[in-house]
């Protein structure tokens, strides 16, 4: 069995309470033991990077030390924002040996900072060190059917220099896992376009505009739902479709699932314990669709008078 | 080029370069951060011209712009970048220096977005973690707009979306102290 260091974030007690346990879920039917940092702080998210570039390298690194007392050499954490903080800290850290001395000393109690933890996100760990035929090895219940659009928001694989993982501009590590799971990823032009983040509160107007032109794409894609790996985008592409809906007058009905409900999905697990209760959007619809194989359009043969005609027009 | 006969005189160019580890003077100004970004149009200024007016030295106007309080720092400009600059990063130096400096955007959009990331850090400051409820409630009563997302709560709180308490950390003594250590090291700076 492997071990491995889990950093939950803030949002898995709340927001996104069926990523953590769907996680939770998938690791240990993986052989894969969690070992939570015990109390760990809040990353500092957006807020602290953009008000005090102090505070946002002096809280990432409070949990980066506690984390290498743990004794593991990977830590994996599931939401994006936490997982890019850290990376950004400890890119910074490692440049500057100055100044994690400067902020670790004065600081943190807890001891100085070695950079011995490789941090990954949950996504890039599942895709990077269980892998692929694990994953389908795994698989009992095939999601076939399903056809999905693959998003992964701005902070998994960005900046390439921080994140070091997949393709800032089309990834296509989420979509090599469903496909796994038996279902078809999408080509899905807007997988690496912005959410709107945290203006889902103080600006809303911005994350109805750039979710909407998400969702827009995602359903001209063709998916049944949208799958993702951050509470942020999933809070934003769930909660607030119905008001695009209402303000756009489109009908999406788009739901939004964590990779990892869907891996669960697909190893068997009972329905029941994977919380899609709490999808704002109903998850029915999506989740019928699996085994509904749909026969391969054959090909419908021109009349020849239309062919004719088109070869005219040219 | 103009920008270099100012380049001595130009202490915001130095500051920002200085501040961000980028160099501005690099851009050649081909607008494809300007169409790379989500929120250019939400901008009084979108990144091009921001890049062009650091180099013109425009402090005032480049302080008080909104631009950078809309800047998401998602990262999709300096990806497509030809000349490979860190614009989130000269985004990010504007708006600490001018933080520093005491210039303060007035409009009401960017006086939102201030004083959400002062809830949240204020949120951290007391619990050491995030706290959804109190942050969408505090942010209601502080933009006057009490009414806002009221609809959303009744089925975010059934669903135990956000729920109504949060687990505080228990070491509440670092978490101060990584407040202060914050607070001096940016006194150092002004």
């Amino acid at each position: 069995m492997k071990k491995i260091t889990y950093f939950p974030g803030c949002s898995a007690h709340g927001t996104s309470k069926e990523f953590d346990e769907t996680v939770k879920m998938v690791m240990k039917s993986l052989d894969v033991q969690l070992e939570e940092i015990p109390d760990w702080n809040c990353c500092g998210a957006t807020s602290a990077h953009t008000l005090s570039e102090p505070l946002s390298y002096a809280l990432p690194l409070r949990n980066l030390v506690l984390a290498e007392k743990l004794d593991n050499t990977t830590m994996a954490i599931p939401c994006a924002s936490c997982y890019q903080r850290m990376k950004v800290t400890k890119a910074h850290l490692d440049k500057n040996p100055d100044l994690s001395k400067d902020i670790g000393t004065t600081i943190v109690d807890e001891g100085t900072y070695q950079g011995k933890v490789a941090v990954k996100s949950m996504l890039q760990y599942c895709y990077e060190d269980i892998g692929l035929d694990a994953i389908k090895a795994r698989v009992t219940k095939s999601l076939a059917g399903m056809k999905l659009a693959c998003y992964y928001g701005c902070l998994l694989t960005r900046p390439k220099a921080i994140t070091q993982f997949d393709s800032p501009e089309y990834p296509m590590s989420m979509d090599h896992i469903v496909e796994a799971l038996g279902a078809k990823a999408t080509e899905f032009d807007y997988k690496t376009e912005c959410c709107g983040a945290s203006f889902s509160i103080s600006d809303t107007e911005v994350v109805i505009s750039l979710t909407g032109k998400i969702l827009e794409m995602a359903r001209e894609s063709g998916a049944h739902a949208l799958v993702v790996a951050c509470p942020l985008c999933q809070s934003n592409l769930d909660m607030r479709q119905p008001q695009i809906e209402k303000q756009t007058g489109k009908k999406y009905n788009l739901p939004v699932f964590y990779f990892t409900q869907l891996m669960a999905l697909a190893f068997g697990m009972p329905e029941k314990e994977l919380m899609f209760r709490k999808n704002i959007v109903p998850v029915e619809g999506a989740l019928a669709q699996i085994g509904k194989i749909e026969p391969e359009p054959e090909k419908v043969k021109k009349p020849k008078k239309a062919v004719e005609a088109e070869s005219e027009a040219e | 080029m103009i920008t270099l006969g100012l380049q001595e005189k130009n202490t915001l160019l130095t500051d920002v370069n200085k501040r961000s580890g980028a160099n501005v003077l690099e851009c050649y100004q081909c607008g494809k951060c300007v169409s790379t970004c989500p929120v250019s149009n939400f901008m009084d200024f979108p990144p091009r011209e921001i890049m062009q007016m650091v180099k013109l030295g425009l402090k005032e106007q480049v302080y008080l712009a909104n631009s950078t309080w809309f800047c998401l720092t998602c990262s999709a400009c300096s990806g497509r970048c030809p000349r490979e600059i860190e614009i989130p990063a000269v985004m990010e130096a504007i708006r600490h220096l001018a933080l520093e400096e005491n210039y303060t955007n007035k409009s009401a959009k960017v006086k939102a977005i201030r004083k959400f990331h002062y809830i949240f850090l204020d949120m951290i400051r007391r619990y050491g973690r995030s706290y959804e409820l109190r942050l969408m409630v505090e942010h209601n009563i502080r933009t006057r707009d009490l009414f806002k997302d009221v609809m959303l709560a009744p089925t975010a709180l059934l669903k135990g979306k956000i729920p109504l308490l949060v687990k505080p950390v228990k070491s509440a003594k670092a978490i101060r102290r990584m407040f202060k250590m914050a607070e001096k090291l940016e006194q150092k700076h002004k």
